[in-house]
């Protein structure tokens, strides 16, 4: 396996997969309880040493698929195969994957060493290689010196990183996080986070990592897969994700998103009040209700209020810019724009002033009516 | 990534797999053989005759025919209802002592409050009998009442069940929440009204559950009707002289049935009371704290050391009594009824089986039951089996001890079974009172297992560690005090218990709680309040060392139970 023993990675937009063999291949897994379906025929491909987040609103099916993928639950239908070997059918003992929780689930009676080393011990490896192998785990985790402490007497970040190089020790071609971050305080998770990330990339370890947090999954991961109601919404990098989500709920779950009730037109057009914008290429028919969706940041701002037009209702200030609510003039909806701070003193933005609006076409996205929303 | 020098793994998935299920299978099959083929060859034999053969109901309608009979029935509902108002309400107050007031000494009076636990059912009817009896120092008491029928029974009974009950309500009333009674206060509640509006709705459940728990215990005990219930008699006497008395095994096995149904029902009845108590409590209670208020406290307080006064007077008297020559004519001290010399029963030899058979269930016991528990909890697959194992867990808080030991004669004892070697042995003692006592141990591991991360096992699957490494390096030792709850609890009651043994016994091995029954039917009234005096001692001590172990063993754990 190739490994980029380099210091961590910087940027992760461009992140393509380390290698064009699959690690895993997951075809039509189905998991159902009762009548309830967790998972409806999951196809997905994740690559050698590429770093993966399932991500998506609680009870869209995620953490079930990592669970699936472990071999802790057991799917309906479907094959699993890791490697070029069929693990559908295999008990998690025989699968080769290291896993971190979201209780991480520290062994309470033993040392943070005896922790690390609980999967190395069973291998009956000699003792100094066990010492040196924790050591190496420990360094890699910045916890050396840690090794005779309880977990209880270490703090919430240390126990995750614990909990991490416990699952790294006995080398495991896969490794999968659940929500490992979720039960850390802001500040440490941002820490975490990088450090993390930083430690997949040098490892080149395989990496699915579940969560709801859409920062880190965007910050984190080199492909993301968007869940929800049990099926995948799209896969695709982070930019790819933010920038042309593939469905109206992917556009609003991740980052903020203005939905405009619009009636579709020919040459690439929509019909907001009696406007016509241009937008993306559709394929909506003329005269189609469609919804219309632009992010906040994309929405242009001017004196000017010829053609689309606004009266500006509230302003959040956000620090970098400030966000604008907008009531628009000729059609009774509510638009939100982000306005970077050195641009608000230029248009002297104030409340109940009327403001022109200019929608990128580029940016502007058609979406079926009424779709699903988050 | 390099070449892998931790790759041999050491234990392949499917011999896993297969250990789990044998030892699945085994555990099943333990209460199969244990419980419910016994309880089958009890029900067959309700419905034959002396020479085998069906003959449907006729024995219930030979045994509704028979008044002498039928009237044990109203006599076991009389002596358990009093006794279950008399109990739960005692407990109750003292309970509410305990959690609600400030009064002193709440440790002491815990500590004795817990004595009765430790001593045979048969103990305080026989102080009872010394204390009330015809010869007793408090006779004029009961004001021309004899001690010897539903009186000496319901008292009996009362003392070695308040402990049961007084747990159990405590553990109830100890779930408070402050806010409820802070926004009472605030809108200027009476005290009364708060009472009756928040704290007994808080602990109706653990109240219905304390009632059943008691008035199974009454309906079901045998040692202290045996002793003090003269010519009263109840459905517990009455399956023991039919069997004993009269070698009528299948009028013992129609009484046994007929026994069963008021502790199913009870038994019913409580499940369906845990399933409705979901959390009522949120995580966010914050537990109410008793500001001291003197006229209340010293009620309490005086409340409750009468009631230990009552304890400690009526195990004082069964002491006294077995260390004087000749009560009430000679009450010179001496030490011969410990001797336990040419009279029925086995002496020290029972004893020291007693012992024996009280060890065996404590480590085997805990074991089987805490693994048992592990299966159903912590495993995977095999669903059925493990819901059936664990239905199975359950029954035997519904299987009188009476009722349990009768079956086992009906099934150990039949010609041709292959497991008929058992019979007559220590063997068939330890998993009687093994299958006797194995629910409450059933939940306390339950309990305890909940506790635990769920996911210690998926880890240790994910390092390719065998399932039996994960259990013995952390599920037992995070699990300790309860493990070691279990096995104090099995010792305790393999020690006191007489109800299922008493069929069981042979020549060698006779028990001490059976010897006592021996000699007090034989008239050797000092011996058998020494070899009580015995048991209670034993119980006692093994407590005290319990309680210093498990100190210890806390003490060690603080290491990693507390940041440090």
């Amino acid at each position: 396996m190739q490994t980029t023993l380099t210091s961590p990675l910087t940027a992760h937009s461009a992140a393509k997969p380390l290698s064009p063999s699959a690690h895993l291949s997951i075809d039509g897994v189905t998991k159902r309880f009762g009548s309830f379906t967790a998972l409806d025929n999951i196809a997905l491909q994740i690559q050698e040493g590429e770093f993966v987040c399932f991500l998506g609103p609680s009870g869209c099916g995620k953490t079930t698929l990592l669970r699936t993928i472990a071999g802790l639950a057991q799917q309906t239908a479907g094959s699993l195969i890791q490697r070029g070997k069929d693990i559908s059918m295999l008990p998690p003992q025989a699968r080769d994957f290291g896993i971190v929780f979201q209780s991480y689930a520290l062994f309470p009676n033993l040392t943070v060493f005896d922790n690390v080393a609980y999967g190395l011990r069973n291998r009956r490896s000699d003792r100094a290689m066990i010492d040196a192998r924790v050591a190496e785990l420990l360094a890699l985790v910045d916890l050396s010196g840690s090794e005779h402490k309880y977990p209880a007497a270490l703090s919430g970040g240390q126990q995750q990183r614990v909990a991490l190089a416990r699952a790294l020790a006995t080398e495991p071609g896969l490794l999968l996080l659940d929500e490992p971050l979720s039960a850390l305080d802001a500040r440490v998770r941002g820490h975490l986070r990088h450090q993390i990330k930083a430690l997949q990339a040098r490892l080149g370890v395989t990496t699915i990592m579940v969560t709801h947090d859409q920062e880190e999954a965007l910050t984190m991961a080199d492909r993301i897969v968007v869940m929800n109601h049990g099926v995948i919404e799209q896969v695709g990098t982070p930019a790819e994700i933010y920038h042309q989500p593939a469905s109206a709920f992917v556009a609003s779950f991740i980052g903020t998103m203005n939905f405009l009730e619009v009636t579709a037109q020919a040459n690439n057009h929509a019909l907001l009040g009696t406007i016509s914008c241009p937008c993306l290429p559709h394929v909506y028919p003329q005269g189609q209700a469609a919804q219309l969706a632009i992010r906040p940041e994309s929405v242009a701002l001017s004196a000017s209020t010829t053609g689309l037009s606004g009266d500006v209702m509230g302003i959040e200030f956000l620090g970098a810019f400030q966000r604008v609510s907008l009531s628009l003039n000729n059609t009774e909806q509510w638009l939100l724009a982000d306005v970077p701070s050195r641009d608000s003193a230029t248009l002297g933005l104030r409340l109940g002033q009327t403001l022109g609006i200019h929608l990128p076409a580029d940016a502007a996205r058609l979406y079926p009516a009424g779709s699903n929303q988050s | 990534m390099r070449a892998s020098i931790f790759s041999a793994p050491a234990a392949t998935p499917s011999l896993e797999a297969l250990i789990r299920l044998i030892v699945l299978l085994a555990a099943v099959a333990l209460l199969v053989f244990g419980l419910l083929f016994p309880l089958f060859a009890m029900l067959v034999k309700s419905l034959q005759d002396r020479s085998g053969d069906f003959i449907g109901l006729a024995n219930f309608v030979q045994y509704f025919q028979t008044p002498a009979l039928v009237n044990s029935i109203a006599n076991s509902l009389r002596v358990a209802f009093t006794t279950t108002v008399v109990v739960a309400g005692l407990a109750f107050l003292c309970a509410y002592g305990i959690t609600r007031t400030c009064m002193p000494g709440k440790r002491l009076f815990r500590m004795l409050a817990i004595l009765p636990i430790l001593a045979p059912s048969l103990l305080p009817a026989i102080s009872l009998v010394y204390l009330f009896g015809n010869q007793g120092v408090l006779r004029d008491v009961l004001a021309g009442h004899s001690i010897y029928g539903s009186i000496g029974i319901v008292m009996g009974m009362s003392f070695w069940i308040f402990p049961h009950a007084l747990m159990l309500l405590t553990t109830a009333l100890t779930n408070s929440d402050a806010r409820l009674y802070e926004a009472a206060e605030a809108l200027g509640t009476p005290k009364w009204r708060t009472f009756l509006t928040i704290t007994l709705p808080g602990v109706r459940y653990g109240l219905i559950s304390c009632l059943f728990v008691v008035f199974t215990l009454a309906i079901t005990d045998f040692g202290v009707p045996k002793i003090i219930g003269g010519q009263f008699s109840v459905l517990a006497t009455d399956v023991y002289r039919q069997v004993v008395g009269q070698q009528n095994f299948q009028m013992g096995a129609v009484v046994s049935v007929i026994l069963l149904m008021p502790a199913v029902l009870s038994f019913i009845v409580d499940r369906w009371i845990q399933k409705r108590q979901v959390a009522q409590l949120s995580a966010r209670a914050v537990p109410w704290q008793p500001t001291p208020s003197p006229l209340r406290d010293w009620t309490f307080a005086l409340l409750c050391y009468s009631v230990a006064g009552i304890i400690l007077l009526v195990i004082g008297t069964a002491v006294y009594a077995s260390l004087i020559q000749f009560w009430p004519y000679n009450l010179s001290f001496t030490l011969q009824h410990y001797t336990f010399q040419g009279l029925a029963g086995g002496g020290w030899g029972a004893w020291f089986n007693s012992l024996k058979l009280a060890f065996s269930v404590a480590l085997v016991g805990t074991l089987v039951i805490f693994f048992n528990a592990w299966l159903i909890e912590k495993s995977e697959g095999y669903r059925p089996l493990r819901q059936g194992l664990h239905f199975m867990a359950m029954l035997p808080m519904a299987v009188p001890g009476m009722v349990l030991g009768l079956a086992y004669i009906f099934f150990f004892n039949q010609a041709g079974n292959p497991l008929n070697w058992l019979y007559g042995t220590m063997a068939i003692l330890v998993l009687n009172t093994l299958v006797h006592f194995y629910t409450v141990c059933h939940l306390t591991s339950v309990t305890a297992l909940k506790q635990l991360d769920p996911e210690f096992e998926a880890v240790g699957a994910s390092l390719k560690v065998p399932f039996w490494t994960t259990f013995s390096r952390v599920t037992l030792p995070v699990s300790l005090p309860a493990v070691l709850d279990i096995s104090v609890y099995l010792f305790v009651n393999a020690m006191t218990t007489v109800s299922a043994v008493v069929f069981l016994y042979n020549s060698d091995t006779r028990l001490a709680s059976v010897a006592v029954l021996h000699l007090d039917e034989a008239g050797y009234f000092a011996s058998a309040a020494a070899m009580a005096v015995l048991i209670f001692l034993t119980s006692l001590v093994v407590k005290l060392l319990h309680t210093a172990l498990t100190h210890v063993l806390l003490n060690n754990a603080q290491r990693w139970r507390q940041a440090g």
